[in-house]
């Protein structure tokens, strides 16, 4: 998939830096009289010093500080939440920006000892993240075989409840205040987009124009039609630990309430958790509200929320 | 060396803040005429005793360029001094000591402070819209080829202002210990201050300490309450020589002392991220103006983010660097309390009318000390300490106001 987050344009003076990444190896200035500086300059901003010359280091350094950022600095990155950003201080004193892998956000600690990691996903340039020296995660994000940013979690196939349609005391002890755990992950491309694009005849620039939406979009990048990410409801599995047996017949009714609160940027997984909402005994069968909500993987904020109401004959 | 005191705050109009959508479209130059002449008849004059302007270049709306030669043609109004200030959150300080030093200099008499902070209205062929829609995208860091930010920070999803006052915060946390209910009491504080305002946002609507625990999180350990609500707006005041201001309407508010500081753009370059520039800015205005943090009747602190008015405290003298903490929860920050801050809701409570954010702080300290804050008048209100920030701490400065006895 291409990548669709802002990209380095290197120049003349910082080409050195980036070259030196994507042979995996960190390169610093340092000025005649042994200062070091970061971002790449003509000159040391410590001595004024326009003697400087580049040098390869270790890359390994300190966590300096860090945020663990719950709403995205940009829709291009919802597939990184929630975002490590975090300021590198490496052992030659500058301090760079980057994100961090491999590390859980609660284990993160400011003045821990990173290593680097060359991540050689986006193509023309490699970017620089880092991790604990102890971690085990890789030295190198390779481009092709980019591994998913949020593994999916597994779904464990459990014997599940089986509850009568007819018991309707039972039914009624779904109900719950609870959502369940999160379904599989399922990755929202831009060829799904376009192929919903063609089959619904909805195709807006705002979903199918990536160029287009890097110019005009406030979200930069294209996004999901809300009635396609419904849809794909049907692609997530739903650990419910019960099923409901002894009908005839599953009428679905169509939604009590269906929302779109937030947005699905092209590119990003989603995944869904339900709970039961209620369970009334019509005339005709057991008439059951799922709440069912889809939400971009990391964000807290559903992308669509659907009050599904079944009735069971 | 510095001011004299031979400069005056005399006069000052804003537009009741409002939620960007919702609020009216102006022109920027229709913003600017209307500003001037509502802060103009408060101090009791009129167009024709301008003869300085300072605005605010950043987004102008109807040019990129010769911005004070439009605005002063537009005002008809020739001008004896002129100029653009891009500060971000300080321009509102900063246009009061620049206006204040070109009276003192004999530059000229009265000066137009000016940021308009409503939308103008937007023709769908207009590139500049697109331009600001842009950089608003990216929280004011530039995507332009060779911006160090561009190459640097972008890529890795660094940008806008949560991200980078949370780093702050996390490595203030890491160093001195971090207390968040004691955080929350700014907020709380504020609240409460912004409860006796008719003109704030939130006006009528209290919090407790829990309520802003309880906010969502957004970037740790910043909580949604903690941060401030950009709101549309904007803001004129008019400084004039201190002799003419004797025969106006309100009590002139004299600049007594002022400082700028302008560091690392963004907060990952500075030597020490907690080395903030208001430090050097607040020192230069105390010494300027012959006084002590402690002899202020008032702070106003510039409050975009709760830890934003810690280090602020902390660095201008309020309290000893990492004593912060302790120092929130010994004061009362209410118009009632021991320490009165941000007594007209601070940015947090009021809004935050884009770069004319900082000039509701400045006003509020102009009209505590002319004795008109209403319900929240405070008694001693003769000195005040008021500072502005810029960018991600990137760009700070001080006032010290002092009523003209
Ligand atoms: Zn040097």
């Amino acid at each position: 998939m291409a990548w669709n987050k802002p990209l380095p344009h290197p120049t003349s003076i910082s080409q050195p830096y980036w070259d030196g990444l994507r042979d995996h190896e960190v390169r610093l200035q340092q000025c005649e009289h042994g200062h070091w500086l970061f971002f790449p300059r003509t000159h040391c901003p410590t001595c004024g010093s326009r003697q400087l010359i580049w040098r390869r280091v270790s890359g390994e350094g300190r966590l300096y500080t860090f945020t663990v950022g719950r709403v995205p600095t940009l829709p291009e990155f919802t597939d990184e939440m929630p975002q490590l950003l975090a300021v590198v201080e490496l052992d030659e004193g500058v301090h760079l920006n980057t994100t961090l892998v491999g590390v859980d956000p609660a284990d993160v600690r400011v003045g821990q000892r990173l290593r680097p990691v060359f991540d050689d996903r986006p193509g023309e340039v490699t970017l620089l993240r880092y991790t604990p020296v102890e971690s085990a995660h890789p030295g190198v994000i390779a481009g092709e075989a980019a591994p998913a940013a949020v593994p999916a979690p597994g779904v464990e196939e459990k014997p599940k409840r089986r509850i009568s349609c007819k018991d309707i005391a039972a039914m009624k002890s779904l109900v719950s205040e609870e959502f369940t755990g999160w379904s599989n992950a399922f990755e929202v491309t831009q060829e799904i987009i376009n192929q919903f694009a063609a089959l619904s005849g909805d195709d807006y620039w705002i979903h199918t124009d990536p160029e287009r939406c890097k110019r005009e979009s406030p979200f930069g990048t294209p996004i999901a039609h809300g009635a396609l990410v419904q849809v794909l409801v049907s692609r997530l599995k739903m650990p419910m630990d019960y099923e409901v047996v002894d009908f005839v017949n599953i009428v679905n009714y169509g939604s009590d309430r269906l929302r779109f609160p937030a947005i699905v940027p092209s590119g990003c997984s989603i995944h869904g958790r339900c709970r039961v909402k209620s369970v009334e005994q019509l005339k005709s069968g057991v008439q059951v509200t799922l709440e069912i909500n889809v939400h971009v993987v990391g964000q807290d904020r559903p992308s669509v929320i659907n009050d599904l109401v079944m009735l069971y004959m | 060396m510095g001011l004299q005191g031979r400069a005056a705050l005399v006069g000052a109009a804003q537009y009741k803040p409002e939620k960007y959508m919702s609020a009216p479209r102006m022109f920027h130059l229709e913003q600017i005429a209307d500003l001037a002449t509502q802060a103009l008849d408060d101090a009791g004059m009129t167009l024709r005793d301008v003869d300085g302007l300072i605005t605010s270049g950043a987004y102008f709306h109807e040019a990129s360029s010769f911005v004070p030669a439009m605005v002063g043609e537009y005002l008809g109004v020739p001008l004896n001094f002129a100029e653009v200030i891009d500060l971000g959150g300080a321009s509102s300080v900063g246009m009061v000591w620049r206006a204040a030093a070109a009276i003192e200099l004999g530059l000229c008499d009265t000066v137009l402070c000016v940021i308009p902070s409503r939308m103008a209205p937007m023709s769908p062929h207009d590139d500049h819209a697109m331009e600001v829609m842009r950089s608003s995208r990216f929280g004011g860091h530039s995507t332009r080829f060779g911006a160090p930010e561009a190459e640097m920070d972008l890529p890795y999803g660094h940008m806008a202002q949560n991200t980078g006052y949370a780093m702050i915060a996390q490595r203030y946390a890491a160093q001195h210990g971090y207390d968040v209910a004691a955080m929350a009491r700014i907020c709380v504080d504020q609240r409460f201050n912004a409860c006796h305002n008719p003109g704030a946002m939130f006006y009528g609507q209290p919090i407790t300490v829990d309520d802003v625990l309880n906010s969502r999180m957004v970037a740790d350990p910043l909580r949604m309450l903690e941060i401030v609500m950009p709101v549309a707006g904007g803001g004129a005041m008019i400084v004039t020589r201190a002799d003419k201001a004797r025969s106006l309407r309100h009590r002139p508010v004299l600049v007594a002392g002022c400082g700028e500081h302008v560091h690392s753009k963004s907060p990952t370059y500075a030597h020490d991220m907690l080395a903030m520039p208001i430090g050097p800015a607040s020192r230069k205005a105390f010494a300027m103006a012959g006084l002590k943090p402690a002899d202020m009747h008032m702070a106003q602190i510039y409050d975009c983010y709760t830890i934003t008015v810690l280090l602020t405290l902390e660095d201008a003298g309020f309290c000893a660097k990492g004593e912060g903490m302790r120092f929130l929860r010994e004061h009362d920050f209410t118009f009632q309390g021991n320490f009165p801050m941000n007594t007209h809701g601070g940015q947090l409570s009021f809004g935050q009318p884009g770069s004319a954010g900082g000039m509701t702080q400045v006003i509020e300290a102009m009209q505590q000390i002319q004795g008109r804050a209403g319900e929240r008048q405070l008694a001693r209100h003769d000195l005040a300490y008021v500072s502005g920030t810029g960018g991600v701490m990137s760009e700070q400065g001080a006032l010290v106001l002092r009523g003209d006895q």
